[in-house]
């Protein structure tokens, strides 16, 4: 099968600058992401994934520390090089972004009706009249019930679900190629979460975007992603194939995380657990990032010998080789 | 342990100008149940169906609008405040944001020994040899009680919540999402350690949350809440290999899994409705998959019946089925 790579990351390095030290928030992440495809990046909290998002969408705080950045390759240019003018036509437009809180992205003095016509009237040559228009028919389309009615509503006569779809119409408003959704259902209901999840396949279906879908939540990965990511510290620890993650995962922290997910089961089963938490970013272990946690760390794991960076084990499925060499002895 | 009969919770609403009372929230209706002694029973359902209102009414944080709460046999429902100060020690909760509940500006030994000076006659040396026994049982250092809580991860406030609950040695614990801000590793960790301490301590506990996997790992036995009402009581491992209720059935079928035995997942539709209003006959009927002809109410009412040895569903639902 030969796929297209739409997007293109090669070595991401996104460093920050705080006080004396630098927290190397993401440091060296390569991964293709595939049209019309859903490619879901997975980790605990710290571990990098929205420094990950908002490095792609341009959106960074001003703490930047200067580093080599890597290539973010999206329509034979490397966004990390763009002027922010020229991102500003790339951002809400072919990229878009949705994010966990959506209050956050919804401002909350304006109805519904504004905010969705503007990025429209931003990007596409539309008048209000039309904007508005196809505000009330993205409404419709990402399940809002008597949109011609909810179009002039403000974020908070929303519950949370309605205003997650509201942020998922303007998000898609103007067709974007890529939609970013971090951690989009991690505050709501399973109820719901199921609803929003559900919604955006049928949209994938539709409207054919490719999405970067964060979580936490190993659960929801396996309901909606092609291929996975997961990270850890600021590293990319394993990418597969959804299915071939969780049937053969390669690396320690994958198997620990599966090991750990709550499984429902008619019987009680012990509870079991990852010692320890996910050390600061400022001063992150040597060799593997992961082995102060790893369940049985191999001598070399501390590093001299070795770096960190990833190897095609199988075709498509890639592992940090530090891991793949311990396990291979 | 604890047995309560018919508490309800409704929540005046007052018109703003007037303080006219113009309606209720129904948040707890009618709720009956019992925990017994060194159980875990776990309290289920989305946001807003009364989950935190039905724990604090049963130990009378907020008091019930109606109903009766035994403590050991004994009726505490109308106790007097001095009364029911000498047992507040016995009911202790553990709360969801370990942000917010930690008091920013006391060191952590203050946090933990505050309850110890309040309810116990105890001198400094044996308050102290306390908090460093329990800071060592929550799996922190003695080194960390001089410290302030934004020193710490949320697991370890969790942690720190969890030494401030136990250290007045209550009976009876209601745990309100005490992991549902946490990261997996961090959550696996809190729930065994909870699990570790309630044998340690013997401990009763009320656990809520609104994630079945949660409930799934953790119980004895569950109660599923929708909208102020218990629709579905059952023992843990019944409740799941033949949940009754279509909500409970779709609870179970939308928790997202890494493998999940049944693909069937029946979604429902739209938002949990207004407590102030609830729909009537069977609260849940605006978002069943399902709903029967009597289900919008005139001949029956909500009420659990016995559909197996120790295993109760709402009575609408057991008719229409
Ligand atoms: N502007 C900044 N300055 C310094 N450090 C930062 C900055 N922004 C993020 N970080 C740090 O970078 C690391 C990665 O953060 P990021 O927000 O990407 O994590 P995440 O994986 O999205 O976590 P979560 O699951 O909590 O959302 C964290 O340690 C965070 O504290
Ligand atoms: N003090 C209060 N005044 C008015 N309504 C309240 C109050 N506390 C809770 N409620 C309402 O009661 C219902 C149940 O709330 P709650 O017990 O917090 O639910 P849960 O814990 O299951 O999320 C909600 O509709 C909530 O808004
Ligand atoms: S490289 Fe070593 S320490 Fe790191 S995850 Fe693999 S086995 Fe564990
Ligand atoms: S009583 Fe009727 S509406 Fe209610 S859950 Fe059962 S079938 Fe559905
Ligand atoms: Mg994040
Ligand atoms: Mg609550």
């Amino acid at each position: 099968m030969i796929s297209e790579n739409l997007l293109s990351i090669k070595n991401l390095k996104t460093h920050f600058t705080v006080g004396e030290s630098v927290v190397k928030a993401v440091d060296g992440v390569s991964f293709n992401l595939e049209a019309g495809k859903t490619f879901a990046i997975v980790g605990e909290s710290g571990s990098g994934k929205s420094i990950t998002a908002l490095s792609i969408m341009g959106l960074l705080p001003n703490n930047l520390a200067q580093t080599e950045r890597g290539e973010i390759l999206f329509d034979n240019k490397n966004l990390i090089d763009l002027e922010e003018n020229e991102m500003r036509k790339i951002r809400g437009n072919r990229i878009s972004m949705i994010f966990q809180e959506p209050m956050t992205s919804l401002n909350p003095v304006y109805d519904l009706s504004f905010q969705i016509s503007e990025t429209i009237i931003l990007h596409q040559k539309k008048s209000k009249e039309q904007a508005r228009k196809i505000a009330i028919e993205m409404l419709d389309l990402v399940g809002i019930p008597e949109p011609q009615k909810r179009i002039d509503s403000y974020p908070h006569e929303l519950s949370g679900g309605m205003r997650q779809r509201a942020m998922i119409a303007m998000a898609l408003s103007c067709n974007p190629k890529i939609l970013i959704a971090d951690e989009p259902t991690t505050a709501l209901d399973v109820t719901i979460q199921a609803q929003i999840i559900d919604l955006m396949q049928e949209l994938q279906k539709k409207l054919g975007m490719s999405i970067i879908f964060i979580t936490h939540d190993l659960g929801v990965v396996s309901e909606i992603s092609d291929h996975v990511m997961v990270m850890y510290l600021g590293n990319v620890m394993e990418i597969a194939e959804t299915s071939e993650l969780f049937n053969n995962p390669l690396h320690s922290y994958t198997k620990s995380l599966i090991d750990i997910a709550p499984q429902i089961s008619d019987e009680k089963r012990e509870i079991k657990v990852l010692r320890g938490e996910i050390p600061s970013p400022t001063n992150p272990p040597s060799g593997c990032v992961f082995r102060t946690r790893c369940p049985n760390p191999g001598i070399g794991c501390k590093g001299g010998d070795i770096e960190m960076g990833l190897i095609e084990a199988k075709p498509g499925h890639w592992v940090d080789r530090c891991c793949y060499e311990c396990n291979q002895t | 342990m604890i047995r309560v009969e018919n508490i309800k919770k409704y929540f005046p609403i007052k018109d703003g100008f007037f303080n006219n009372k113009s309606g209720d929230v129904k948040a707890v209706e009618n709720v009956s149940f019992e925990i017994p002694e060194g159980e875990i029973l776990g309290l289920v359902g989305e946001s807003g169906s009364g989950k935190s209102t039905l724990g604090r009414a049963i130990i009378r944080l907020i008091e019930p609008t109606q109903g009766n709460i035994f403590y050991k046999n004994k009726n505490i429902t109308k106790l007097s405040d001095s009364e029911m100060r000498k047992l507040r020690k016995d009911f202790q909760i553990i709360f969801q944001d370990p942000y917010a509940s930690l008091d920013p500006r006391k060191k952590i030994y203050d946090i933990i020994s505050q309850g110890l000076k309040v309810h116990e006659k105890m001198d400094k040396n044996s308050i102290n040899q306390k908090v460093e026994e329990i800071i060592q049982d929550v799996g922190l250092q003695k080194e960390h009680l001089n410290r302030y809580p934004h020193e710490f991860s949320g697991g370890q406030r969790q942690r720190i919540g969890i030494a401030r609950a136990l250290v007045l040695n209550p009976k009876f614990i209601i745990a309100d999402e005490p992991v549902s801000a946490l990261d997996v590793t961090i959550q696996a960790q809190i729930l065994n350690l909870i699990l570790e301490l309630k044998k340690k301590y013997s401990l009763t506990i009320l656990f809520i949350s609104h994630d079945l996997s949660v409930i799934n790992q953790i119980a004895d036995r569950v109660m599923v809440m929708y909208l102020g009402h218990i629709v579905e009581v059952a023992n843990t491992s019944n409740l799941f290999s033949n949940p009754q209720h279509p909500y409970t059935r779709s609870l179970i079928e939308t928790a997202p899994q890494i493998f999940r035995k049944n693909k069937k997942k029946t979604l429902l539709k739209g938002d949990i409705p207004s407590p102030i209003n609830p729909p009537s006959g069977c609260v849940f009927r605006t978002r069943c998959p399902n709903p029967g002809i009597d289900c919008k109410g005139g001949n029956i009412e909500m009420g659990l019946i016995e559909v197996e040895p120790g295993h109760w569903v709402d009575q609408c639902c057991a008719n229409c089925n």
